[in-house]
């Protein structure tokens, strides 16, 4: 089992008459989420807007997004694999014990009633957050999410996505898989990519204090990552490039005032649903922007002697 | 300056038939004479001299395949590795290939253009990114047209001439090169959860569009543009038992127009289920053979790890039902969709063992070379790089037949295979890889070595083993720099983009605006591909 079944938000917006939010809280972190894509917007299948889609929110508490909501599933917290699972099980019209159920704080009807409206919706769909991919369970409650929503495309359309953070974080994650195959986690110790999210992860190898330098770009990890990360990033050589003073630059060796992306620098941002959107400046900026800084340091990279062998070389499998 | 001299030179498309003579290069093009005390001598005696490879059908760039490359890091683990230098970027091969990588791969086989079959225009943008980074060889794109609802919406009703404006429109917007259809209004259904399977009933959410009517009228739109490509299709009802039927009308339905019929073998079978599954081979080539307005390429499948990807979204959930294994699906709104399924071909399988067949079967029943390719639908099929092994296979019957010996007994009685003892030459595998498909796809500059070509041009030892002389060219020239030597990559050259500018009429704008501002989520301004994203574009104006 595994991968992802998924659309742009604009089939949301033509066509979902069914929504659920699970682990979220849209209203408050993804502000244009209902407005543009997916409850209000009158769609081209869905020419009523919001009176022809029923919104479910599934979370641990009554978040701002609950007065948005038809129906509000509270899930006790930890119990959201769980709940995922049940689901999964009264998909398939398999027996389930309801007193097991009963633990995770829904009834066995409040879910064979959610089962029962997402079988009948004509096309739904499930945006997760972190209160489904960061707590208890982690990639496994992912999984099972990702993995309902495969199995309920034998009953009718139905499509998931998770709720992409901030910045261009999409963006990186593309780039970084054309570039060298995978998505995230990439060593390229040995001049070539090798792949061990875990391993090569950025918070792994700053925790074990692997690296002698790091290169931050738009990204402030000191201000989100564990605390020994942040004390080998003030111990070593650390540069920044962003516009603007963060945690991250306060404690770097040096840190380059860049344009910002977007307003002052062009460029190209990946949305949640990995369609490319061009940034046109509207701004003139001082400053130069993240590429040509990068460009410039490259350029100085390259003048110092090449450490791997000088001619093209294939290593074959292992 | 270059000289190219005592090498035995196949050129097709000059009827030129493994004659020992010189080729002389300057300016990036073959020409008919260099002097001078500058000019290079690449001595080629013992060797081959061909055309650069030419790639109809292959998909090595955009969403759908970074979808796959997300899917699937298990497939790059154990892969290919290729070591960064100062003139070389790092990668993984595999069955989704880095960019960089996939270059390297190509011209690792003598290859220096590569058609990418599947452009959504809302993604376009990606793909043109993609193909920025991948060095060595000129690209062309095919956009994803037949299941754009906004064309099938104007087709309901009955405003073709629009449709074809709007099409155009959509062309130059994502900076593509050729029309593709996809499954013609299967995709959209699969919006609902359905699929298009037969030919003359109205699409889900149409009441007159129907899948021959978009195949018919896109097809003649593609004429009417005078577009250097045909229209680019994939039939309805890919991979299913006797879906023979349904390829052979779909040919009817073009009566006459031009089309490329893509990976012709996931389209020819007989049977009415799995069990009963078997090879048409025959059937089809009779048929196609009497059609000159077809080309094709064969789709053909090897035994091993792929992974599919396809805008034919139903399929894809069928073969997540039949293999149990992971599943992608990305719909794209109200322009297409697509799946990524992995899937491994067993040579114990008796479905496999027919498919494996059938690939072989098209490209020997096929009597004109000039009419069907070397493809493997890559990575659907298997990956690009293990052409040499099917070349191998065309080439030597004797092979051929120790590998049918090891199929199942039970594929035996479904296949055609082992009754056909045709052996291409090495002229007719110039013409599968190089001179066919570049004629195909309407580029005069490629597939050949006559004055004025491109100077792309690849020399291989003449080693009886043809999967170790097709698989190890020992110089390759890219627009006249040589950058495969002795069978190493000695320098990296960006390759070309291959476009067109079809003539649209300009109001088209004006009625797309306000649909767009409805049904999409992107401004409108935001939606065409910028000029400045495409490296080295070639433009082509038609119509
Ligand atoms: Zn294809």
């Amino acid at each position: 089992m595994g991968g992802k079944v998924t659309c742009t938000l604009g089939e949301v917006k033509n066509r979902a008459d069914f929504i659920i939010y699970w682990g979220g809280n849209p209203a408050d972190c993804h502000p244009l989420h209902f407005s543009r894509y997916t409850l209000i917007p009158k769609g081209k299948h869905v020419p009523e807007g919001r009176k022809g889609r029923t919104m479910v929110l599934v979370d641990v508490r009554e978040t701002p997004s609950a007065k948005h909501a038809d129906i509000l599933l509270q899930v006790k917290p930890g119990k959201d694999f769980e709940v995922i699972t049940t689901l999964r099980a009264l998909v398939k019209n398999q027996p389930v014990d309801a007193a097991r159920v009963a633990e995770t704080g829904l009834t066995l009807e409040q879910l064979q009633d959610f089962v029962d409206r997402m079988k009948n919706a004509r096309f739904g769909v499930l945006f997760f957050g972190m209160g489904l991919s960061m707590t208890r369970g982690k990639h496994m409650n992912s999984a099972a999410a990702l993995a309902l929503v495969a199995e309920l495309n034998a009953y009718t359309k139905f499509v998931s996505m998770p709720m992409r953070g901030h910045g261009n974080v999409t963006g990186a994650d593309v780039v970084m898989r054309w570039t060298t195959g995978f998505p995230f986690g990439v060593s390229m110790s040995r001049g070539y990519p090798r792949f061990n999210p875990g391993e090569f992860s950025t918070i792994d190898v700053l925790v074990r204090g692997d690296n002698d330098a790091t290169l931050v770009l738009g990204a402030d990890p000191g201000a989100t990552m564990p605390q020994p990360a942040i004390d080998h990033l003030a111990r070593t050589p650390t540069i920044v490039l962003d516009p603007k003073v963060t945690h991250t630059s306060r404690l770097a060796r040096v840190h380059i005032t860049t344009a910002t992306t977007g307003i002052s620098a062009p460029g190209t941002v990946y949305r949640m649903d990995e369609i490319p959107l061009p940034l046109k400046p509207i701004l003139e900026s001082p400053y130069p922007t993240d590429e040509e800084v990068v460009h410039r340091i490259l350029e100085k990279v390259k003048e110092k002697p090449a450490w791997t062998p000088a001619s093209y070389k294939e290593v074959p499998c292992a | 300056m270059l000289r190219i001299t005592g090498g035995r030179v196949y050129d097709p498309a000059n009827e030129v038939d493994g004659e020992v003579r010189d080729v002389c290069i300057s300016g990036g093009r073959i020409v008919e004479e260099v002097t001078g005390a500058d000019v290079r001598t690449i001595d080629a005696a013992g060797m081959v001299v061909f055309p650069g490879g030419v790639d109809v059908h292959t998909h090595v760039a955009g969403g759908a395949l970074n979808f796959a490359r997300a899917m699937t890091p298990e497939n790059h683990r154990n892969a290919a590795k290729f070591t960064h230098s100062p003139e070389l970027r790092a990668g993984v091969g595999g069955t989704t290939p880095s960019t960089f990588a996939t270059g390297y791969l190509y011209a690792g086989l003598g290859y220096t253009t590569v058609n990418e079959a599947a452009v959504p225009v809302l993604s376009a943008r990606h793909t043109h990114e993609e193909l920025r980074d991948t060095p060595l060889v000129d690209k062309s794109c095919c956009v994803l047209m037949a299941n754009n609802e906004l064309i099938l919406d104007l087709l309901e009703e009955g405003e073709t001439e629009r449709a074809k404006h709007l099409l155009a429109w959509h062309l130059w917007a994502a900076k593509g090169y050729g029309v593709k259809a996809v499954n013609p209004g299967g995709v959209t259904a699969w919006k609902w959860g359905k699929d298009a399977k037969i030919l003359s009933e109205p699409v889900p959410g149409y009441s007159k569009v129907t899948p021959a009517k978009i195949i018919s009228s896109m097809a003649a739109m593609v004429d009417e543009l005078e577009l250097p490509h045909p229209m680019h299709l994939h039939c309805n009802n890919l991979g299913a038992p006797g879906n023979i039927d349904t390829t052979i009308e779909t040919m009817k339905v073009l009566d006459g127009h031009r089309a490329h019929m893509a990976h012709l073998q996931f389209h020819s079978y007989g049977g009415d289920d799995w069990d009963t599954l078997r090879s048409e081979s025959v059937r089809l080539a009779e048929f196609f053979n009497e059609q000159p307005n077809l080309t094709a390429d064969a789709g053909a499948i090897l035994f091993g790890d792929s992974v599919t990807i396809t805008a034919d979204g139903p399929w894809q959930h069928l073969l997540y039902q039949l293999t149990g294994r992971k599943w992608g699906n990305l719909d794209v709104e109200n322009e297409t969709g697509c799946g990524v399924v992995p899937y491994t071909y067993k040579g114990t399988n008796m479905v496999n063992a027919v498919q494996w067949a059938v690939g072989l079967e098209l490209l020997l029943l096929i009597n004109d070379p000039w009419r069907i390719y070397l493809t493997t639908d890559h990575p659907n099929g298997a990956c690009f790089w293990r052409y040499p092994e099917i070349i191998h296979l065309l080439m030597n019957a004797d092979f051929r037949r120790e590998c049918i010996e090891k199929l199942p007994d039970k594929a035996l009685k479904r296949i055609h295979l082992p009754g056909i003892d045709r052996e291409y030459t090495l002229s007719e595998i110039a013409i599968i890889i190089s001179a066919g498909p570049a004629r195909a796809l309407g580029m005069p500059q490629k597939g050949h070595l006559g004055v004025g070509a491109d100077a792309d041009v690849v020399l291989y030892n003449d080693d009886s083993d043809r999967e170790r002389m097709f698989g190890h060219p020992r110089y390759l020239l890219k627009g006249g720099e040589v950058v495969v030597e002795e069978g190493d990559i000695r320098k990296m050259v960006d390759g070309r983009e291959f476009i067109v500018r079809p003539s649209y009429d300009d109001n088209i704008e004006e009625y797309l605006r306000p649909l767009f501002e409805q049904y999409y989520t992107m401004s409108f301004e935001n939606y065409p591909v910028e000029m400045e994203r495409l490296e080295g574009a070639d433009i082509r104006e038609c119509g």
